[in-house]
This record gives C-alpha cells, sequence and structure tokens, in this order.
C-alpha cells in the first residue's frame, strides 16, 4: 500500500520536474539523439506485483510525456498475466520467473515470443528480537538454511551465537513467516536457498513461487509478512527491500559469496548483476552472487510479448514504450522506488530483443 | 395497446369473461417468468458445478479420491492432496460453533423472552446488526492486529495453563492457527445464530408458554422444558445456517490461521482452510495439475456445502415429523 502511495507521489514529483525543466530531457540517454515519438495507441499488460510499482510509476510518467499513448498495467500475479498473454487479452505480460517450456510451447512455442528483463530487486531478511538492533544480526548462508528447514529453532542457538560475537541474542523461539501466495519474491528466496544449501533442494525440490515449507506460518503478500514480522516477537522472514526500507524495520546483514556481511541494497543487486553479466531468460538466476559487495538473493523481473504483431502502430507504440522503460529514460523510476538500474549488458539483451519484434515482417523498433 | 391506453380512461364495466382473460392471460405471462426464473437458478447451479468441475479435470484424474487423503502440498513437485485443509476448514467451523452456539442462544433468548434488563435490548439488537454488517476483511483485520497479541499473551497460556492437560490446548502458541480462527469465525456467525434463533423462539406460541407458566414452572423451567423443545428444528437450522457461513468464509480466515498445510491436535497450531488455501496461491497457480488441485479444492468445498445441508435438512425433516402436533 506505502508503496503504491510512494510510486504515485513519484510519478507526481516527476512530472513537475518534467514541467518545469529540462531536467528530464526527451532525448536517447545513450545516444544523445531524440527518443522516438511513438504512435496514439492503448495498451494493456497484467502480471507480476513485485515490478507492478515500478511499472505503475513509469506508464504515468511516459503517458505524461507521450500523451497519445495511455498504458494500463493490471496486477494479478505472474500466473495471471501468462494465461491472459497466451490468450492474448493483453499486449504484454510480465513474470518474475521467465516462460518455462510448457508456457511457452502454449504461446506458440519459445521463438514466438521475447523475454526481457524489466527490472532489478533484491530481498532482505527482516527480523523482530528485542535487543538486537537493526543491521546487528548476522546470517549466513548454512544459517539462513537452518532457520527455514526448521533445524535453528532458538535465536540462542550455537551457530547463530558463534556468528554473532558482540551480540546477546534471547533464549526465543524462532517463527519463520514465509508468503502463503505464490509469487516472485518467493522464487528468488528458495532459488538463493536452493544455491546455498544441498539440504534445502533436496528437502523442497528447488525454487517455486510457493513451495511446502518445512517450517513456518504464511502471510499474505511482501506487507503481509512484513506487519506479521513487526508484530511477532522472535519472527525473521524474507521481504523485498523496499518494504523493509519504507517501514524501518530491522534487517540482517547477509553474507555473501565473497564473504563479506552486507546490507541488502539497490547498489548490492547491481553488483550481483554484474557478477552474471550475460544473463538470459533461460539463464536468469543471480543469487549468490561473486563480488564483494553483491546483495545475495537478487533477482530479475520480467515482460513478455510476442514477436509478431497484428496490429502495426500498436506493436510499435508498445516496442517504443518498452524500450524506454528498459533505457535509463525509464530506469530512474525503478531506481527512485528502491529496484535497481537494468545493467548496460541487459539493457543492450532488452533492446537486440526488442528489434526482433515485427509486423508484417517487418522490425517495429527504429533504433540503431 | 391501444386498448390499455382506452380502458385506463375509461373501465368498461366488470363483463366476466374478457376480465377472466386478461387475468389467465397475465397469470400465464407470470407463470413463464416464474418458471423461467427457477430454470435460472438451476443452470447456474448446473453450469456452476460443471465450470468447477471441467478445470479440476487435471487434478481429479491425477490424484484421484487419494487427493482426500493426502497430506501432501508440495506445488515444486506438483504432489498435492487436500486432508489439511478438509481438517483445518471443519476444525475451525466446529470451534466457531463451539463457541457461537451457547453465547448466541443465551443473547436470542434474552432478546426473545421477557427479561428483566428489558432497556439494553434495542442496544444490543443494534449491535447485532452492526455485527452482521461489518465486511469480512475488516474483520479480519482487527483480529490481525488485536485478537492474534491478545490471544498469544493472554488467552492461550491462560488455556494451556488450565487446560494444558488436554492435547488441544499443548505446544507452543504464536497467536495464529485453528483457535484464533475459530474465534472470529464465531465473531462472523454469531449475528446469523442470534437473529435466527431469535426470531424462531419469538415463534413459540404464547398459549403453550402460559400454560407452562400457568402450571407452576419458573421461567427458566419454562424455557429448558416447553420452549427450547418447540424451538429444536428452527434452532438447529441456525446453527446449520451458520455453519455454511463458517465453512466457506475466506479473508478473515486467511489473516489468522497461519496458511501451513498440516495436521495438528492443538488449537494453538497453525493450519489451512480450503477457501483460503484458493484465495492464496489462486493468481500464481501455473500448470493444469496446479491449477485444477485448487479447483478441485472448490469441489471439495461444494461437497462439504452439499453434506452440511443434506444433513440439515433430514436432521429438520426429522424433527418435524417426530414433533408434528396431534390433531
Amino acid at each position: 500500500m506505502k508503496r503504491v502511495l510512494i510510486a504515485l507521489s513519484l510519478g507526481a514529483s516527476l512530472l513537475l520536474a518534467a514541467c518545469g525543466g529540462s531536467s528530464v530531457g526527451v532525448t536517447n540517454p545513450s545516444t544523445g539523439a531524440p527518443l522516438i515519438t511513438p504512435p496514439a495507441a492503448q495498451l494493456t499488460g497484467a502480471g507480476a506485483t513485485f515490478p507492478a510499482p515500478f511499472i505503475d510509476a513509469a506508464r504515468f510518467a511516459y503517458n505524461k510525456k507521450f500523451s497519445q499513448v495511455t498504458v494500463n498495467y493490471g496486477g494479478g500475479g505472474s500466473g495471471a498475466g501468462i494465461s491472459q498473454l497466451t490468450k492474448k487479452v493483453v499486449d504484454f505480460g510480465a513474470s518474475d520467473v521467465p516462460l518455462k517450456a510448457s508456457e511457452a510451447a502454449a504461446m506458440g512455442g519459445s521463438d514466438k515470443v521475447i523475454q526481457i528483463a524489466s527490472t532489478l530487486g533484491t530481498e532482505s531478511l527482516a527480523y523482530n528480537l528485542d535487543g538486537v538492533a537493526d543491521g546487528r544480526l548476522k546470517l549466513t548462508p548454512n544459517t539462513i538454511a537452518g532457520i527455514f528447514l526448521g533445524k535453528i529453532t532458538k535465536w540462542n542457538d550455537p551457530a547463530l551465537v558463534a556468528d554473532n560475537s558482540g551480540v546477546s541474542l534471547p533464549n526465543q523461539d524462532i517463527r519463520v513467516v514465509h508468503r502463503s501466495d505464490g509469487s516472485g519474491t518467493t522464487y528468488i528466496f528458495t532459488d538463493y536457498l536452493s544455491n546455498v544449501s544441498a539440504d534445502w533442494k533436496a528437502k523442497t525440490g528447488g525454487p517455486g513461487k510457493s513451495i511446502s515449507w518445512p517450517v513456518g506460518d504464511g502471510a499474505q503478500g511482501n506487507a503481509g509478512v512484513a506487519t506479521r514480522i513487526t508484530q511477532t516477537p522472535g519472527a525473521i522472514g524474507y521481504v523485498e527491500l523496499a518494504y523493509v526500507l519504507q517501514t524501518k524495520m530491522k534487517q540482517a546483514l547477509l553474507k555473501n559469496r565473497d564473504g563479506n556481511f552486507v546490507i541488502p541494497s539497490a547498489a548490492g543487486a547491481t553488483s550481483a548483476a554484474k557478477a552474471f553479466a550475460g544473463s538470459t531468460p533461460s539463464n536468469f538466476s543471480i543469487v549468490n552472487a561473486p563480488g564483494k559487495d553483491s546483495a545475495p538473493i537478487s533477482g530479475y523481473s520480467w515482460i513478455i510479448v510476442y514477436k509478431d504483431q497484428a496490429d502495426k502502430t500498436k506493436g510499435t507504440a508498445l516496442v517504443d514504450f518498452l524500450y524506454w522503460l528498459v533505457t535509463p529514460e525509464g530506469q530512474q523510476y525503478a531506481v527512485n522506488l528502491h529496484y535497481a538500474a537494468l545493467p548496460s549488458d541487459m539493457v543492450s539483451f532488452d533492446t537486440a530483443a526488442l528489434k526482433t519484434v515485427t509486423s508484417g515482417g517487418s522490425a517495429l523498433l527504429s533504433v540503431s | 395497446m391501444s386498448m390499455g391506453t382506452a380502458e385506463r380512461v375509461a373501465p368498461p364495466p366488470l363483463a366476466g369473461t374478457s376480465r377472466r382473460r386478461r387475468l389467465i392471460s397475465g397469470d400465464r405471462v407470470f407463470e413463464v417468468i416464474a418458471y423461467g426464473a427457477a430454470a435460472l437458478i438451476l443452470l447456474i447451479a448446473v453450469v456452476f458445478v460443471i465450470a468447477l468441475f471441467i478445470p479440476a479435470l487435471p487434478a481429479i484424474t491425477k490424484f484421484g479420491l487419494g487427493f482426500f487423503v493426502s497430506r501432501t502440498w508440495d506445488p515444486v513437485r506438483t504432489q498435492f492432496g487436500a486432508l489439511p485443509a478438509i481438517y483445518g476448514t471443519l476444525l475451525t467451523s466446529a470451534i466457531a460453533l463451539v463457541i457461537a452456539f451457547p453465547i448466541g442462544l443465551g443473547a436470542a433468548l434474552f432478546l426473545a423472552e421477557d427479561a428483566r434488563l428489558r432497556f439494553l435490548r434495542g442496544p444490543l439488537s443494534f449491535a447485532i446488526e452492526l455485527l452482521a454488517g461489518i465486511p469480512s476483511v475488516v474483520i479480519g483485520l482487527w483480529a490481525f492486529f488485536v485478537l492474534t497479541p491478545l490471544m498469544r499473551d493472554n488467552v492461550d497460556p491462560f488455556l494451556s495453563h488450565t487446560l494444558g492437560f488436554l492435547p488441544f490446548f499443548q505446544g507452543n502458541a504464536s497467536g495464529y492457527g485453528f483457535l484464533t480462527a475459530g474465534v472470529v469465525l464465531a465473531i462472523m456467525v454469531l449475528p446469523i445464530m442470534i437473529a435466527l434463533s431469535r426470531d424462531v423462539i419469538r415463534a413459540v406460541p404464547r398459549a403453550l408458554r402460559e400454560a407452562s407458566l400457568a402450571l407452576g414452572a419458573t421461567n427458566a423451567e419454562t424455557i429448558w422444558a416447553v420452549i427450547l423443545p418447540y424451538a429444536r428444528v428452527g434452532i438447529t437450522g441456525a446453527v446449520l445456517l451458520s455453519l455454511g457461513r463458517a465453512l466457506g468464509e475466506t479473508i478473515a480466515v486467511t489473516m489468522v490461521i497461519g496458511n501451513r498445510p498440516e495436521i495438528s491436535t492443538s488449537l494453538f497450531a497453525s493450519g489451512y482452510t480450503l477457501p483460503s488455501v484458493i484465495a492464496n496461491e489462486f493468481t500464481e497457480a501455473v500448470g493444469d495439475v496446479y491449477l485444477g488441485s485448487l479447483f478441485y479444492l472448490g469441489v471439495v468445498l461444494v461437497l462439504i456445502t452439499i453434506a452440511v445441508n443434506v444433513v440439515a435438512r433430514l436432521l429438520v425433516w426429522r424433527f418435524a415429523a417426530s414433533e408434528t402436533p396431534a390433531p
């Protein structure tokens, strides 16, 4: 809820900036050339809620810039995005996880669609523990997996105490909170756990948007998990970074692959993405990334469109909008919402993919 | 049409036949509308069941009846079973009725019978209507923020301290779980329970009451020996309608039950209910079997509701049959 409000106010303030001065110029940031003016069209998208605040802020700003284009985005979840795109009810679908082979097949095959990264985010482990201040609790891949496997059940478990010298951990039950609704946030977190713990992978079968949890209670949405943690003494759970920052929850230092304890941040997500430069929809996982600042629980969110657009005008407006969205011009709206800007290699990947979108055989995106 | 206009100006004298004919044709129109409406309801019910059944087919063919007894709910390995959710649904509804029945019946008696504190009736009736009008999501929010800490810090420790020898009140209380969900449901079904029971009790013939009092029975004896037996059928109906409401309640329960597909004797433990699973997982359920399993849960819920209704009918029918007054 807060996030939506922030998205709206952000949109409004950027609108003011756009009206007031030349700070947001209509130029292509990478080439300095004027941005392509899209044809008049109404675009509709649906899908993941993880990037929804960003897409909302961006579509609002785009409409201010190019009033002939209206973009609507209904959340509904990745599943809804994929099924509505399959039925061609919407022009683009958003999903936190790229299409599975069976899903792509339902759309006519993986060569009939393009999947582009729209934004990059990271997750925190938030906790509610009296006497342990924000950023004091240190967690390692081992202890995180132990807690979420139900092997570490007390806050003063020797494994936790060993990592946290100087912090007095109480003899209190650990109450694990996870998402009860299927979500990309869960996918990225369980992808991380499967990556760092063979036990976890064997027990749960690997990453999923919704899984069979060995321990803990479910709460709905990032906001639900965040509230539940704030309310319950001894609770811990994974929450998207923006929620942690906005609700001022306590979050743990996470040990990354290089052995450094880092506080998850957008910069940490960028570092993780750089470590996995060359990520593609079929090779998209960037959890537990090397790099001294890398935030370990990071991931991309994806947008899917058909390669062949029946309506040329609409298709042109669609690729123009998406091109704007993934380039720095659009990405600034992500940064302000605590997502990280897409790294340049991913922008190039997205651009190249957008160039393959055609209508009647001719490419729709006119950038060099 | 033109005839109608003319008639409005000057109605002809009742000639018998024409008037009757008009009445008959009016009857016919009404008949068609009524049959149409009835048929439409049936049609909606049938379409509804089919619409639920078809998407559930992939799960039905894969899991069959084993779905009802399997405890696994694993979207990653696409293994699904409904038992924990069935258990949670039935248990929370049962808790709700155990709490709401005595309170509801007491309040209904107070409202329907002559009582000393009559001036309380107005406010009480108003409070009940108010309670009935609160949207369930608001009750859920209240439960999430107010009831769960209260249960965790006060009610649950008290219960485990006093009744801890029973398996139902053992274990670690987090404030979320079957008991809290049951309490929330009890609050939600109370208005139905009270309003229906009150009306049933009021419908007990005055003559019976007065006869009992005239025979020297006290107020309490009259209620116990005359009014409650007479109103039994209606009260049973009230309980079963409340049960129907409790079985299907979704959002408020989802917020406090803990959403954990597990079966546990302790009422402090977290669980899951059929509607909660559907509400939680529907948006991101990808794949025929996963989505089908959610629809299958819907089928299970409909079956349970039908079973409750059938039992209600049978009970009411039996009571009614055994209590037909002698001519």
